[in-house]
């Protein structure tokens, strides 16, 4: 369980979100950079011997 | 070559392309995790959640050939045969990805109860995301995430939620969702 600053953070960024127009911009960088770096790294993975099976694994592909 | 400055994700533009090719062949919402996200949490995920209406094969078999023609490519099979039989009608959920990229995926799955039939038939467009496209209820988002889901992620998606729609929720609205889960996914009386 996660303590209660954790809800409280949530809670102060969708104050922000709710009265800021610009949160979509700061947003955009954290998100996609998060996409960006697992696909560099599944992408590297999946060369690597049983690199694609590994990957269906970790993702619970069945 | 003029290029638009954009604020939209890679989550945002890979929901609207799929969405947009899903839309002409079945009613579909995005509902769960990307909901909240698609609201500004601030937080990652891989995986966008989509449920779609029960269709028959030959609805399905157009359904993925329109995706596959479209860029997109399901991890599980090639085979619509094998996507819909192995898959889909035993309710299992299918994932797609853009051809090449590893994520993100949609993973797409059919009605299983009256709750999602319900969920589908209340989808809306919520203008607040930018997104042009179909979402469930923010109270059956809300009441999903406090009722069944109940992780700490969950837990604060709704939180979130709550405060960017404060003042506009029904709660009684969640409550009989939340009585429907207990009773059909809880199995309570």
């Amino acid at each position: 369980m996660r303590d209660k600053t954790h809800m409280e953070q949530v809670e102060r960024w969708a104050e922000y979100v709710k009265n800021n127009h610009d949160w979509k911009k700061k947003l955009k960088p954290f998100l996609d950079s998060q996409i960006i770096i697992s696909r560099r790294f599944y992408g590297k993975l999946a060369k690597t011997f049983e690199g694609r099976k590994k990957i269906k694994e970790l993702r619970n592909i069945k | 070559m003029k290029r638009e400055v954009t604020d939209k994700t890679i989550l945002d533009e890979f929901v609207e392309d799929f969405c947009k090719v899903v839309n002409k062949h079945v009613l579909y919402i995005i509902c769960s995790g990307f909901v909240a996200i698609a609201h500004g949490r601030s937080r990652g995920t891989e995986d966008i959640d989509m449920i779609i209406e029960k269709i028959n094969f030959e609805r399905f078999k157009r359904l993925h050939k329109d995706l596959v023609e479209n860029g997109f490519e399901c991890l599980q099979s090639e085979s619509s045969n094998n996507i819909y039989y192995d898959y889909l009608v035993n309710g299992d959920s299918v994932r797609y990805t853009k051809k090449g990229d590893f994520l993100p995926e949609m993973e797409v799955k059919f009605v299983k109860d009256e709750l999602d039939e319900e969920q589908l038939k209340t989808r809306v467009k919520l203008p607040l995301t930018q997104l042009d496209v179909y979402f469930s209820s923010i109270e059956g988002n809300i009441a999903f995430k406090e009722e069944l889901l109940k992780a700490d992620k969950d837990m604060e998606d709704a939180r979130h939620l709550r405060i960017i729609y404060r003042g506009q929720i029904d709660e009684n609205k969640i409550n009989k969702i939340k009585e429907k889960i207990r009773r059909l996914r809880l199995n309570e009386r």
